[in-house]
């Protein structure tokens, strides 16, 4: 089937690795970095936003005698790829991350570079910060990581337009919102856009729904290995909710052969064809690029609905609650690395990271809101995330690499109605968290 | 295998028609270059993997040893097993629809019919474009709600092709069989221009339509391209990843996770090299085996010409 792609590039790619194998293996006993070089690699994830990581170091180089260079890693391959260098003479000294599980393992086997010395001598590099979201890098009461690029809450989108001519407002609670559903089900709209071939979109609804019934504690012991919270009532009771959200046609019959990647549940929203959308703040970027005249003028967003009788705040958000910068022990400049986390919280970082629609979580952002791509969008994100009491983590995030493809499959599953709350149940206790 | 056994099979032969003549074979060093590039290319990243299924390395801190306990994670994994079917499944599905396709069209191509040559290279475009990008353009394609099954409700329902089992191996059977189609093609077609001009005289004069000397010149004398172009699409099948990746990451579930894609989830995904490592030593034995008796049933490896007699 695959002769072409399949056998050639299969083994080119066989022998390219390899060939990075032997070269790493013999490059062990040389150095790409010496300490007289003066340079510090900064690796970041390759995408638009790096225009800001370059106005960054450019700023970084023109006063610091080390100078700054800046790889990045393009795509969804960062994570894969971080973790094939991060232990070789190739690893960056600065590296983006997404905090929690993304950098626990390495935290664990000794790589990082623990920041709290660095705070004690610039106590800005913490305090600048929103607390809720610096903590996400806190791993066994160390600091790993300071906050870069913007904060990343899962805001439940909507089309004002269909919701207009629907008769419906904005869903406050739970109720409205399975009863909206049904409104709009009978007219023949997907009353919920869900690209469910790309399997994280579908997490975002398990991780709101955990939280608002159980409140973040739930997660919380889960992650530190407390299984049993897994099976407790409150897991229980969200499952089920989840479950008639499903049951109910929310998501129409198809959501598994639609992805957000390729811009499939987006369009559905942005073309009349659902109403709603679970996801992260970055949809206000996808929408501006692909449809922006409803981007400008129908997209509407609100925070997740209530749960009656729910334990977990109404305030509480989900999401990726930054990026991070890391550092790796072994640099060999760490006052310069130092130097250069400074920057995070400039004036001139916040402004150019709002200039691109991205909202950073530094103390000093509030006086720039005005300067944004959509001052409203961005002054309803900040208000947010700073009133929320929790802000938790993706759990395919807070969990090590390992566990996202069983998170994946686990909640897939479940939507698909080919397990039942036992085996979702079972899958989760079956994670390592270590 | 096929260069070394093809360089043997060339030096008999060689042998044979010059002996008489007093030429000598060529000497050995001129193999060394490329059995250099094998054994460090092929046979030492494969003895690495071995040794790698042995061990757990998460590809930071060095691999320990971890004796059978891959080997015996991977025995009691439902998803292993069903990925082995999965992969033969999706191998031999992609011999049935791409081998008679191939061989019409590629005999067909060979004729001297007007814009042949024109319809063949259109014909030959999807083997031209990485299959990333045919997997991308199909998944748009496909689309339940902007694609073709938006359009044509009647046939594709709701258009879920890629949110159940049967539909997703559908899928990726189609994607690999429109890609695909066109090098075998190629291959029937230059078998079927080596077939001798005199046996379809021959043919014709014991009064055989167009129908019966397809079937029984073209055919019989098309055996060899037909191994061939088997040994490709079950190798091929065998490692089917890329479509797999784009079009349906596995999923729904582990519905489509085929062997290879589940060996790049264990290493690269899970970080589990040592469980990775061991799935790939499953799949190179079971392409070994397969190829072996693709060659042995078929007599190929006794290398009798089609040319013989003539």
């Amino acid at each position: 089937m695959t002769v072409r792609n399949g056998a050639t590039r299969n083994r080119f790619a066989a022998v390219a690795a390899t060939t990075a194998l032997v070269l790493s293996l013999t490059a062990g006993c040389g150095s790409s970095g010496g300490p007289n070089s003066g340079t510090i690699h900064v690796l970041v994830y390759g995408d638009a936003a790096n225009k800001v990581e370059k106005q960054i170091v450019d700023t970084f180089n023109k006063t610091s005698k080390v100078k700054a260079v800046l790889d990045t890693i393009p795509g969804a391959d960062y994570q894969s790829k971080l973790n094939t260098i991060i232990n070789t003479p190739q690893a960056p000294d600065i590296f983006f991350n997404w905090g929690g599980g993304s950098i626990a393992p390495f935290a664990k086997k000794n790589l990082l570079l623990p920041l709290d010395d660095m705070i004690a001598k610039d106590p800005g590099l913490k305090s600048n910060f929103l607390p809720s979201v610096f903590n996400t890098a806190v791993i066994d009461g160390k600091s790993y990581g300071v906050p870069m690029r913007g904060t990343q809450p899962v805001l439940l989108f909507n089309n004002k337009k269909v919701l207009a001519s629907a008769g419906l407002g904005v869903p406050r609670t739970w109720d409205d919102l399975i009863s909206d559903v049904k409104v709009l089900k009978a007219k023949g709209l997907t009353p919920i856009a869900l690209g469910g071939g790309d399997q994280w979109p579908a997490l975002m609804w398990f991780e709101y729904v955990f939280d608002r019934v159980a409140g973040p504690d739930l997660f919380r012991k889960a992650l530190a290995g407390d299984k049993s919270a897994w099976a407790g009532p409150d897991s229980q009771k969200a499952l089920g909710m989840l479950k008639q959200l499903v049951d109910v046609g929310a998501f129409g019959s198809n959501f598994d052969s639609v992805k957000f990647t390729d811009g499939g549940s987006p369009a559905l929203m942005a073309k009349g064809k659902a109403a709603f959308e679970l996801m992260g703040s970055w949809e206000y970027s996808t929408q501006q690029s692909s449809n922006p005249d409803f981007a400008k003028n129908d997209l509407g967003y609100s925070a997740f609905p209530t749960v009656s009788g729910g334990k977990g705040d109404p305030k509480d958000v989900v999401g990726n609650t930054n990026n991070f910068y890391s550092v790796v022990k072994k640099t060999k400049h760490p006052d310069a690395v130092a130097a250069f986390l400074k920057l995070m919280y400039s004036d001139e970082f916040v402004k150019a990271q709002l200039g691109i629609g991205n909202l950073p979580t530094t103390t000093n952002t509030a006086k720039f809101l005005s300067t944004s791509a959509s001052p409203d969008y961005s002054q309803f994100q900040f208000n947010l995330v700073k009133a929320a009491p929790s802000f938790q983590l993706s759990w395919d995030q807070a969990y090590p690499p390992a566990a996202a493809t069983p998170i994946h499959t686990a909640i897939q599953k479940f939507f698909d109605g080919k397990t039942d709350a036992n085996g979702f149940i079972q899958a989760m206790q079956s994670l390592s968290n270590s | 295998m096929s260069p070394l056994s093809l360089a043997a099979v060339s030096g008999r032969r060689l042998k044979a028609r010059r002996a008489g003549v007093g030429v000598t074979r060529p000497g050995f060093a001129w193999a060394v270059p490329a059995t250099v590039f094998f054994l460090l290319f092929a046979i030492l990243p494969l003895v690495l993997v071995a040794v790698l299924s042995f061990t757990s390395w998460d590809g930071i801190t060095s691999p320990h040893f971890n004796g059978l306990a891959n080997w015996t994670k991977l025995i009691h994994d439902p998803v292993m097993t069903q990925s082995i079917w999965l992969t033969l499944v999706l191998t031999v599905l992609g011999v049935v629809t791409q081998t008679p396709i191939s061989i019409l069209l590629g005999v067909w191509a060979a004729g001297p019919q007007r814009n042949r040559a024109v319809l063949s290279a259109i014909f030959f475009v999807p083997l031209l474009l990485s299959a990333t990008a045919v997997s991308v353009l199909w998944r748009a394609l496909l689309d339940p709600n902007f694609g073709v099954p938006g359009q044509l409700p009647w046939l594709f329902g709701n258009g879920n092709l890629l949110g159940n089992q049967p539909g997703s191996i559908a899928v990726l059977t189609f994607v690999g069989m429109w890609q695909f189609t066109p090098l075998h093609t190629l291959l029937y077609q230059g078998g079927a221009r080596a077939v001798p001009q005199v046996l379809y005289q021959a043919a014709a004069i014991d009064g055989a339509g167009t129908v019966r000397q397809f079937f029984h010149v073209t055919l019989p004398q098309l055996r060899n391209t037909m191994i061939t172009s088997m040994i490709l699409m079950v190798v091929g099948g065998l490692t089917t990843f890329d479509t797999v990746l784009i079009l349906t990451q596995g999923g729904p579930g582990t519905d489509t996770t085929v062997s290879a894609y589940y060996m790049y989830v264990q290493g690269f995904k899970d970080f589990d090299f040592g469980a990775g490592s061991a799935i790939a030593l499953v799949l190179v034995v079971v392409a070994t085996l397969i190829s072996l008796a693709v060659v042995r049933l078929s007599g190929y490896d006794k290398m009798r010409s089609t040319a013989e007699g003539i």
